[in-house]
């Protein structure tokens, strides 16, 4: 007897990822060669090494997750729906490292191998995992002539009013990441896009092999094994960064996590975190990074923005505030600028130029996922809330955060 | 300068929102108290100015503190560098501070030339990134004249980079000719990275074995980008080269593995052969691009 799993619903391997939010799945019997009943109960597991990714399951859209899973599967084909999520505090660190085994009875009968993909620390990750994500990284970049440039021309002093100064500012720039991360996936699928914990000293990633070591000019240097020595922009080799303090520990006149979370309960106080902490962290450095326009010419502002968008997140569950029909978990002021609004388009991907938008929009519609079907090509404000598909599984954008679990 | 102050909203989450900012400007206010007494400690003050990124703009009084704070030569360099931190900071929030800009600048352009060569340097590095004509012909100038130059040259051509053009590139090949120090000579071929027609200088620099390996390295990667076809026929002949330095043999790899011709590096028998042997013999850094280049030509 054989199966088929699915997860996300979908045969195709660029499928086979999971976060800590419930994936749908579904199983089949393809051969059911020694079925004697017309139903054959199939248990799932999680199987892998103790350093890998794990996952959980359950039958319906509610309830709890356990280790196992007993279905009862049509021995005529007929597919079985099922969830599964990775088990919070167990990430995987490769592609592959878990697999949902079925058996029926003690018999192995078919297995899927899957990646619990979260984004994770910088500071923690493995060299492997840093190298993948620098060498795709680098190839998205391709030497200033790749996808990159389109990253980069939407984040500019005259595309700042889209994102910037107004509540919009979290819902865009989690629009911003999504995008360039799935981009980063189309290279290689086992990029999540980690983040730089600002508050914490994390001198794993000022080395060579990672962002960079800056010199007293400011300029960037890498190892020569690492493909970021390539990068450019703006038709310039090269990054400048001057770190306002020592990289052994974190930059001074930070508000701390504990402190951002306690901005206050509702978002309008919350997202006065766009002062201290995130304006804070970009102006602890001289270079590219400090300024509005020149920003995005640094790798590191998507991993700054990233521990942004976590801080958003951690206080969204920490408060219950993913359903936009919430008055806390938006400011929904009639007073608020164009793409700002829940129900807006975002501009660059909703296309739209001139007016009260810039002169133009580069990069095209959102890049779609293999795993989940929202935010789709023209995202509103109002998509990005609800991430993890708490209040509607639809809404579920496909990536979590290592320390952000989905209650 | 006087700031529009905004209506206020009504209903009970206006009066909510109201009352928020009303707490904020009250916050702000106490800040600015402590970031501009002189009797406070440079410790508290500089603290008390990380408190204010986004309240600076909603009153014209701490504006014009805070930029006072800033362009006032008396005061303590590590009050006004908090001072430049906070407006730098407030100015992420781009809305909001629409109505600061035009002050904020025209401070900026004020103070390009002061006695504290760190705050010159940051604010010149500012306006650099806004590609601030007033600052360029300032870096220009200094470069052309080193007797009133702002900053060291090599901090010059790296804020002139920010805007590459005609004039940058010119000043940048006189600094190539008659480099007044290394830092300087890399600044200056790192902007001329973006001059499609300075090819051949990076062709001949990393041909160079006597040339350091920073500069190998650099014109490597202005190569990719430049002339990428000369950049797989030099990497490979550096990687054909026993004699050759290790860490441009690692870039050399590092460029095919991530860049290469698929086809042409797949076919190159001698150089795979080559490669090989490294990933089994060569030094560790060497090795572990080795390994990387085979595992990504052996798929």
């Amino acid at each position: 007897m054989r199966v088929e799993i699915q997860i996300n619903n979908s045969a195709s391997p660029g499928a086979s990822f999971v976060s800590w939010a419930p994936s749908p799945c579904r199983i089949r019997i393809t051969d059911p060669t020694g079925a004697i009943l017309p139903i054959v109960p199939i248990q799932l597991r999680s199987a892998s090494a103790a350093t890998a990714g794990a996952v959980r399951f359950r039958s319906g859209t509610a309830g709890a997750f356990a280790d196992t899973l007993t279905l009862q599967v049509p021995a005529n084909g007929t597919s079985v729906s099922f969830f599964t999520a990775g088990r919070f505090g167990r990430p995987s660190s490769s592609n592959g490292d878990v697999r949902i085994e079925a058996r029926a009875g003690t018999t192995l009968i078919g297995s899927v191998p899957l990646m619990v993909r979260v984004r994770k620390n910088a500071n923690t990750l493995s060299a492997a995992e840093r190298d993948r994500f620098v060498a795709a990284f680098a190839k998205l970049n391709n030497q200033g002539t790749g996808r990159f440039t389109d990253f980069r021309d939407m984040h500019t002093n005259v595309s700042s009013p889209q994102a910037h100064g107004a509540p919009g500012f979290l819902p865009w720039h989690r629009a911003y990441l999504l995008d360039l991360e799935r981009e980063l996936q189309a290279i290689d699928p086992s990029i999540a896009l980690p983040y730089w914990r600002f508050d914490q000293a994390s001198p794993n990633i000022f080395t060579l092999d990672f962002l960079g070591v800056s010199d007293n000019l400011g300029t960037v240097h890498f190892s020569p094994n690492n493909p970021l020595q390539f990068w450019r922009t703006d038709g310039v080799q090269g990054i400048n960064r001057r770190p306002f303090f020592s990289t052994a520990q974190a930059p001074p006149g930070l508000r701390n996590e504990t402190n951002t979370l306690g901005l206050g309960t509702g978002y309008a106080a919350f997202r006065t975190l766009e002062g201290n902490p995130h304006g804070t962290a970009h102006t602890s450095f001289g270079g590219s990074i400090s300024s509005i326009g020149t920003a995005a010419r640094d790798p590191l502002f998507f991993l700054l923005h990233c521990n942004v968008d976590r801080l958003w997140a951690k206080w969204q569950r920490r408060n219950g505030r993913f359903n936009p029909a919430l008055a806390a978990s938006y400011d929904t002021s009639p007073a608020n600028p164009i793409g700002h609004r829940l129900p807006d388009t975002m501009w660059p991907w909703n296309g739209i130029t001139g007016g009260q938008r810039p002169p133009t929009a580069p990069g095209g519609p959102m890049a779609a996922s293999a795993l989940v079907s929202a935010p789709g090509p023209q995202p509103i404000v109002q998509s990005s809330l609800d991430y993890q598909g708490s209040v509607n599984a639809a809404s579920r954008l496909g990536f979590d955060y290592d320390d952000v679990e989905f209650a | 300068m006087t700031t529009k102050r905004k209506a206020p909203a009504k209903g009970a989450k206006a009066t909510k929102r109201t009352a928020s900012r009303s707490k904020n400007a009250l916050a702000g206010r106490a800040a600015m108290a402590v970031a501009t007494s002189p009797k406070r400690t440079v410790k508290q003050r500089v603290a008390a100015i990380a408190e204010t990124p986004l309240t600076i703009c909603e009153s014209d009084k701490d504006l014009q503190a805070m930029l006072n704070l800033l362009r006032d030569r008396n005061e303590p360099i590590a009050v006004r560098l908090a001072a430049l931190q906070s407006l730098q900071a407030a100015s992420f929030s781009v809305i909001a501070f629409e109505a600061c800009r035009g002050d904020y600048i025209a401070t900026l352009r004020e103070v390009v030339d002061d006695p504290d060569p760190e705050l010159r340097q940051r604010v010149l590095g500012l306006l650099a990134r806004e590609k601030d004509g007033f600052a360029q012909k300032k870096l220009i100038d200094g470069l052309e004249h080193p007797e009133r130059a702002l900053v060291p040259p090599e901090k010059a051509l790296q804020l002139l980079a920010y805007d590459v053009h005609a004039e940058a590139y010119a000043v940048a090949r006189d600094v190539i000719r008659n480099p007044p120090n290394e830092d300087s000579r890399r600044e200056a071929l790192r902007l001329l990275s973006a001059d499609a027609t300075a090819a051949p200088i990076f062709e001949k620099l990393l041909g160079d074995k006597n040339e350091l390996a920073e500069i190998r390295q650099l014109s490597a990667s202005a190569l990719q980008a430049l002339r990428p076809e000369k950049l797989q026929t030099q990497a490979r002949e550096i990687l054909l080269d026993a004699s050759d330095y290790d860490e441009i043999k690692a870039t050399s790899l590092t460029a095919l593995t991530q860049f290469g011709n698929e086809e042409s590096v797949a076919n190159d028998v001698e150089l795979r052969n080559r490669v090989d042997e490294m990933a089994a013999t060569a030094s560790p850094n060497v090795k572990q691009s080795a390994r990387r280049f085979v595992d990504r030509y052996s798929k």
